[in-house]
């Protein structure tokens, strides 16, 4: 392999480090933010000069409604990620191996969705619907239309993830007379788990951070999901002093970057094998 | 539409060798598929999918086109009256349709370049990284904002752009001394700032996710393609032009449309950022919609409907356009 010139390599890694500084820091202020102490938080300066770590302890103890909105995002997000990720393996699989009529139409159909801001101008008619249903202001109604939010998506990563599969495996699972669930559940579905990882972590953030639906659909605080309370809190003085509100920010942020870190090495496989495929 | 779905499945690979491999022995699939029962059991399979997807998304975009043509209102208990083209008349001759429209174009304008060339220069410095490790740290990081949810973005840079306690501000202010409190930029909150702030706040975002997709384009082109052109005396700027940046054109491509989409359909950040004030930049015709339907106190979903409706085909024409512009290149 050639040598790279010294000094093109110096510049590539410090233009590189900048934008990984540019991505990093602003994470980096509010992680610090939440440890300052009081005075220090209205001080600019980006290391403080006294920590002060009972935040955390206090945004529990004192903002009476945290729990259950921790409670609440943690709930929608869980049930919206499981039924979507079923619907979309048993689709992806279906559309791949079993080819029932109409699937291409689907496909076709799925993808048009992508195209046209089906969630922003739904909105109106949603609102009808969970009205008529009886789920406004209720935490458990936020989950019908949050599964159909990355339907799509997750249908298409998983119909690209098993057309990696050969179909000869498909077919001697079913010589030796296995039905299509055996087979999904035996030979599909250990194949596609990188997949799976993909579509679970981009429907937990979608479902987690969700703001457009919730705070349209639920007027309580005690019934709505963090982003919402996050969004619609306004940093200063007592229970929102900056700190606190920080301290909530990253109980918030974190559970998703500590699965990403996790599940990292699965998510770059599943990335290149089914999302950015070209 | 035929170009629509072809440019689509650039992007799902349906051609080509993985779907010749997905092809099942017709000896075996042949005379399965014929029996009227294991077909309907297959339909299972899809079911879910059908159901939620035709509830949540296909209804009510249906519905909408209809409400968009009716009086129709949440609050009544009058039965709505078929209108005719009224609502759209009445939205297309209020300015602050084209206003609104205006504003989310100009905002496309500034967004769409920044997240996709600075992606792409990013990926090709990292592609030359020749350390393993290290390229896979900045593979690490790179991904984490995309890991980050929508609206903790949006708070998290909120704050940043804050008067009080914002870094930004503590940097131009007391750090480099080029501003004092009293002049310093108010980033948020309607100025003509605030679309730039978006932006800003939005190629962040999306900065490291977009340079992942560069990445994994960049690895597909073969590597003695450029060095076949550097012994041909090609420069490097000439390579890029010549061999790189060709065979990334349709990650490019996919980027723009998709880009193109969310940027022209942005609601949340406006609703936190912005407010429902009609002079303010943030007030783009999502905005409008929302206001009519949900705020102001007439509660005109009608109207809205057809607001909605006027900016999806505007923007659907647009990225029609957009295909077709790309596509006649090639």
């Amino acid at each position: 392999m050639k040598k790279e010139f010294p000094l093109t390599n110096i510049i590539r890694h410090t233009l590189i480090v900048f934008f990984m500084l540019t991505i990093l820091l602003p994470l980096a202020w509010v992680l610090l933010l939440s440890i300052k102490s009081m005075p220090d938080s209205m001080r600019g300066n980006l290391w403080p000069r006294k920590f002060d770590f009972n935040h955390y302890a206090y945004v529990f103890e004192k903002i009476d409604t945290l729990p259950q909105n921790l409670f609440n995002s943690i709930y929608v997000t869980s049930a919206t990620v499981l039924i979507t990720s079923v619907c979309a393996v048993l689709a992806g699989y279906a559309i791949v191996h079993l080819k029932p009529k109409g699937s291409l139409f689907l496909v076709t159909v799925l993808v048009l969705s992508l195209y046209f801001p089906t969630r922003v101008v739904s909105i109106i008619s949603i609102y009808e619907i969970q009205d008529y249903l009886s789920l406004i202001n209720s935490t458990n109604g936020l989950i019908l239309p949050y599964i159909t939010l990355n339907l799509a998506v997750s249908v298409l990563i998983m119909r690209s993830i098993f057309q990696l599969i050969p179909g000869e495996l498909i077919d001697s699972a079913r010589m030796d007379g296995a039905g299509p669930w055996k087979t999904l559940w035996l030979i599909g579905i250990p194949l596609a788990k990188n997949g799976l990882v993909v579509i679970i972590i981009v429907n937990f953030v979608t479902a987690w951070g969700e703001y457009l639906l919730a705070a349209t659909l639920t007027n309580d605080q005690a019934v709505r999901t963090m982003p919402v309370v996050l969004a619609s809190a306004q940093g200063g003085m007592g229970q929102w002093a900056w700190p606190r509100i920080a301290a909530v920010y990253v109980i918030v942020v974190l559970p998703g970057i500590i699965a990403f870190a996790m599940a990292q090495k699965l998510f770059f496989k599943g990335l290149m094998e089914g999302a950015l495929k070209t | 539409m035929k170009d629509l779905l072809r440019v689509t499945l650039l992007w799902l690979p349906i051609r080509g060798e993985t779907a010749k491999v997905t092809t099942g022995n017709p000896a075996i699939h042949g005379p399965i598929r014929k029996s009227w029962l294991v077909e309907h059991n297959n339909w299972v399979f899809l079911l879910p999918t059908v159901l939620f997807f035709v509830w949540y998304q296909v209804y009510p975009i249906v519905r909408v086109v209809w409400i968009s043509f009716t009086d129709y209102k949440y609050l009544t208990n009058d039965p709505a009256n078929w209108v005719g083209f009224d609502n759209y008349a009445e939205a297309l001759s209020d300015p602050l349709m084209w206003d609104s429209l205006g504003r989310a174009a100009y905002f496309t304008a500034m967004f769409l370049p920044g997240t996709i060339i600075i992606p792409l220069l990013l990926a090709v410095l990292i592609h030359g990284v020749q350390n393993q490790r290290l390229a896979t740290v900045y593979r690490v990081i790179l991904l984490i904002p995309a890991v980050i949810p929508s609206t903790l973005v949006f708070v998290l840079w909120k704050w940043m752009y804050n008067y009080q306690i914002g870094p930004i501000n503590h940097f131009l202010v007391e750090v480099t001394g080029w501003f004092t409190y009293r002049n310093a930029p108010q980033w948020l909150g309607g100025t003509d700032l605030t679309l730039p702030s978006v932006a800003i706040m939005e190629v962040w975002w999306g900065l490291g996710y977009h340079s992942v997709f560069f990445l994994a384009g960049l690895a597909a082109i073969p590597k003695d393609l450029p060095e076949a052109a550097r012994i041909d005396g090609a420069n490097e700027w000439q390579v890029f032009r010549h061999i790189i940046l060709p065979r990334l054109q349709p990650i490019m491509l996919i980027l723009v449309i998709l880009r193109f989409g969310t940027s022209m359909g942005v609601i949340d950040e406006y609703l936190i950022f912005g407010g429902f004030n009609r002079e303010s930049p943030t007030y783009t015709w999502t905005i409008f919609m929302y206001d009519q339907a949900f705020k102001t106190g007439l509660w005109r979903q009608g109207l809205a409907a057809a607001i909605g409706m006027v900016g999806s085909l505007v923007m659907m024409a647009f990225v029609s356009w957009l295909i077709y512009i790309f596509r006649s290149r090639d």
